[in-house]
């Protein structure tokens, strides 16, 4: 007989350095996974947390830079100024009339537009295109805000050297009660309509093309094949879209202060614009502080709704 | 056949007149910087002249725009950067291990990210002066960091967590370390989610004015703090001189949108939406 000889493969297991056991040994223990969330923690804490206690303990305080007094506590004596102060409510209403103008219109023209550039993948220079209108909302608002200026501007600007020579007057934009306020939010709106564009193209994008083609069959007439074809599929994204635009419009300072200050009087005066003439033009820390606690909880409300439809949306997909 | 190709071209003077329409003012910004001063502020409005190059000129031989700029460009990038690491790590942390509070703490991040500037500013404002850290690199550095934290974590747990723990697994078992696994194996996979975290955090940092002009200073100035200073401190507004700045400044985030414009959608909506438009 003759013995098939087998070539037996040796494996040789060698034991690891001593230095690549005990890399080993940590990165299986739980110090690995909290030491690669510990950088974002000291972040976290120094930039977050440390903050907002200041902020929280302040906002029981009677506290100005300017007047030297040493702080006094009032207790809720901020919230109740706050609360009683007819100023206050003005601004707290118009911030959220700016809000729902902005976010509106931007809506309901980012949508129609949208709609519009929907199909346009032969468009020649279709690349170039999008980035003119997707570039509104990259500019720096601080410079946006500065050319705007010159834009509107009485004497020499270009839009009241159209309305001049059409109806013969000039209009003072920034500086008149009556136009004040529209005039922000039209460059407010003329930043922000790309986004609600690039939303409502991702949208349609979700959009299954079968569904499209047998409604194209069906002959079925362009609004019910909205209704019946593309909102379901796209409002989740859409829904999106609109709440982080309204987190946004809440939220801008920069624009609007850069360019009118809050006023004339406090027509384009939002609540953040109010914050920070009290903090940084009257230097009422306290009291501004009692504010910022206010505007703090608006925004977590704002994220856990923001939060809630997400997960709609994920088991929406599901 | 005749008349659909007609209707398709008249499709597309449309849409290009729709984006004519929305650049239009940055045309005007970008004309008035190759205009002279009579030219910019003349009426009726000059359409044509001779573009002139002297802006540009006088704008780098001003001593401090230079230095504004590099500014910019070092606080931006180096925060971006610091952050697009920090975040990567946290990511795939919350990603694979799961610890106790995930779910809370992404939503802490995201709120911060939601709290208007305004009302951070004024606690921010007090720690800098009280620490003495107003107007440092570090602590400008630092702050943007953790500007762009939320956002990128966001981002980028959404792109861990589409990469397969099956991976890691191999990874492992083929005698990789963790930390192999981390760079070798899920950073090259989550590529998309680290340009388009990085590229956003870039544009809001470049572009970010409140906190700029709060806890920076002499030092620490960026160019849109720059610009609005300029802006009050004199009596009339030198326009050709901030219609030259602005174009130059706003030339990379253009150019961002250009190049990666397949990352726009991811960008900004904290990486909740794929896809491209």
């Amino acid at each position: 007989m003759s013995t098939t000889s087998v070539r037996v493969q040796e494996y040789i297991v060698r034991r690891p350095a001593w230095h690549t056991r005990i890399l080993r040994s940590i990165e299986e223990s739980r110090l690995f996974s909290t030491s690669l969330l510990t950088p974002v923690l000291l972040f976290f804490l120094i930039w977050n947390v440390i903050p907002l206690l200041w902020m929280v303990g302040l906002s029981f305080y009677n506290y100005s830079l300017i007047t030297g007094n040493p702080e006094k506590y009032v207790g809720f004596g901020n919230f109740v100024d706050i609360w009683s102060n007819i100023n206050m409510w003005a601004n707290f209403g118009r911030t959220f009339q700016w809000v729902f103008i902005t976010v509106l219109v931007e809506t309901v023209l980012g949508v129609l537009l949208g709609l519009l550039f929907w199909g346009s993948t032969d468009l020649p220079g279709r690349r170039i295109a999008l980035t003119m209108i997707f570039t509104p909302m990259i500019l720096a608002p601080a410079s946006t805000g500065t050319f705007f200026r010159l834009i509107y501007e009485p004497t020499f600007g270009v839009i009241n050297y159209f309305i001049s020579t059409l109806f013969g007057t000039k209009i003072d934009f920034l500086g008149d009660r009556a136009w004040a306020f529209g005039a922000v939010v039209l460059v407010d709106v003329w930043m922000w309509t790309p986004f609600m564009i690039l939303i409502t193209l991702a949208a349609l994008g979700a959009v299954p093309k079968a569904e499209l083609e047998a409604a194209e069959v069906d002959r079925m007439p362009w609004y019910k094949r909205f209704w019946y074809v593309i909102l379901p599929h796209g409002k989740f994204i859409l829904m999106l879209g609109i709440l982080l635009r309204t987190i946004d419009s809440f939220k801008v300072m920069d624009l609007i202060y850069l360019m009118t200050k809050g006023g004339p009087g406090n027509t384009t005066e939002t609540i953040a614009i109010t914050l920070w003439r009290k903090a940084f033009e009257g230097f009422t820390m306290g009291w501004s502080s009692a504010l910022a606690v206010i505007l703090l909880l608006t925004a977590i409300a704002f994220t856990s709704v923001y939060l809630y439809i997400l997960n709609l949306t994920k088991r929406g997909a599901a | 056949m005749k008349r659909r190709t007609w209707r398709r071209t008249l499709y597309h003077i449309v849409l290009w007149l729709v984006a004519l329409v929305f650049f239009l003012p940055v045309i005007w910004i970008v004309l008035g910087a190759f205009k002279t001063k009579d030219q910019l502020l003349s009426t009726p409005p000059t359409w044509i002249f001779v573009p002139t190059l002297a802006n540009f000129v006088d704008l780098f031989t001003r001593p401090n725009v230079t230095t504004y700029l590099i500014t910019s460009v070092i606080i931006s990038v180096s925060a971006v950067a610091i952050a697009i690491v920090v975040s990567f790590l946290a990511a795939y942390c919350f990603s694979r291990y799961q610890p106790r509070g995930t779910n809370f703490l992404m939503f802490l991040l995201l709120s911060m990210r939601m709290v208007p500037a305004a009302a951070v500013v004024v606690p921010v404002y007090m720690m800098y002066v009280a620490f003495g850290w107003k107007d440092t690199w570090l602590g400008m550095i630092l702050f943007y960091a953790m500007f762009s934290i939320p956002f990128s974590v966001w981002i980028l747990k959404g792109f861990v967590d589409g990469v397969s723990p099956r991976f890691d697994e191999t990874g492992l078992v083929n005698g990789g370390s963790r930390l192999h696994v981390l760079f070798k194996v899920v950073l090259p996979q989550v590529r998309p989610g680290l340009v388009a975290a990085f590229i956003f955090n870039l544009v809001f940092v470049w572009n970010e004015f409140l906190f700029n002009y709060l806890i920076g200073g002499r030092r620490t100035t960026m160019v849109p703090v720059a610009l609005s200073t300029w802006m009050y401190a004199q009596a009339g507004v030198d326009w050709t001189f901030v219609a030259a700045l602005t174009t130059v400044y706003m030339l990379p985030p253009i150019l961002i949108v250009l190049f990666f414009q397949k990352y726009l959608l991811t960008g900004m909506t904290f990486g909740t939406v794929r896809g491209e438009v």
